[in-house]
């Protein structure tokens, strides 16, 4: 088995230098923290074989799309001079590329603005492998699965107050995958609704009470 | 040294590139929460083609050009955004 040491200030960064060293992704490793004081941080980060069935996560199916996207955007990283890790997240649909590695901010941007068009680019390069309708998302630092999540809880959050007050609330400016995600989270509460206002990119999501079929 | 006239119509010229951005996001993200057509996302690119900003940085209305024929043609909608980001890059970068 494959693995390296890490130095780095923190944990977070010893374990990224080590990832770097392996190109690997943390999803696939095992981290022992060697020595840990203040001012350094040394962890051996060991590649797990990922056909062990304790693994308990399904590994990434051979796609060649999925390799051809990822093969892609590790040369489109590289031409930008930036050092990070890419890996085809296992079981998703669709194909969902993760990058990982240290100061990734840059690569986010303003409201996700550079990863979005990380993300334009990397369709429009492998379009023609894909069939009708398919996409490649691409993910830094798991940012869109987060922000999913967060959206999905201020949703959540949103509907329990219509339902205490009856009085429907409007939500901040998001981005369409943000809105997706509440309008999919609410769906199924047969005491909310959610719609959309406004004109982009300040379209909000509004959350009032559902009318019941006769009103 | 830019007036601040400048660094405001530079600023609007990047916000009506955005919302075109977000209008073709949209579309591709299929949001669910509206219908937009073709002639929305071609309006909004018209609108920026209407700053005088646009002529101020290098390629940035040839950007936005090729965005509008891309819509035109019916071209994926990630083309259309990774046009639209190489206008609002060229504002950037024309600043």
């Amino acid at each position: 088995m494959k693995s390296a040491e890490g130095r780095g200030r923190t944990l977070d960064e010893a374990v990224d230098a080590a990832l770097i060293e392996l190109q690997e992704s943390r999803r696939h490793v095992d981290v022992k923290i060697l020595s840990e004081t203040p001012e350094e941080t040394v962890v051996e980060v060991t590649v797990i074989d990922q056909t062990a069935p304790s693994m308990g996560v399904a590994p990434a199916p051979a796609n060649g799309k999925a390799e051809l996207a990822k093969n892609l955007v590790e040369g489109l990283l590289k031409h930008m001079g930036v050092r990070a890790q890419v890996s085809v997240r296992a079981g998703a649909d669709p194909i969902t590329l993760d990058i990982s590695g240290r100061d990734l901010g840059g690569l986010i941007g303003w409201r996700g603005e550079t990863l979005r068009a990380l993300q334009s680019v990397t369709n429009v390069m492998v379009g023609k492998h894909l069939a009708e309708g398919e996409r490649v998302i691409v993910d830094v630092e798991r940012y869109r699965q987060r922000r999913e999540h967060t959206v999905r809880e201020i949703a959540m959050r949103a509907a329990r107050q219509v339902k205490m007050t009856g009085d429907a609330i409007t939500l901040d400016a998001m981005q369409p995958f943000e809105r997706r995600a509440i309008h999919l989270a609410l769906e199924g509460d047969p005491d909310v609704t959610s719609s959309s206002i406004g004109e982009e990119p300040e379209r909000r999501v509004v959350v009032g009470p559902r009318k019941s079929g006769g009103e | 040294m830019e007036s601040n006239g400048g660094s405001t119509s530079r600023r609007a010229a990047a916000e009506r590139i955005r919302r075109a951005i977000a209008l073709i996001n949209a579309v591709a993200d299929e949001a669910g929460d509206e219908e937009i057509t073709p002639t929305e996302i071609a309006e909004a690119i018209r609108d920026c083609l209407e700053l005088s900003e646009v002529d101020r940085a290098p390629n940035v209305r040839r950007y936005l050009g090729e965005a509008l024929d891309a819509v035109s043609d019916g071209m994926p909608a990630d083309f259309v955004a990774m046009t639209l980001y190489a206008a609002l890059g060229a504002l950037r970068e024309g600043a």
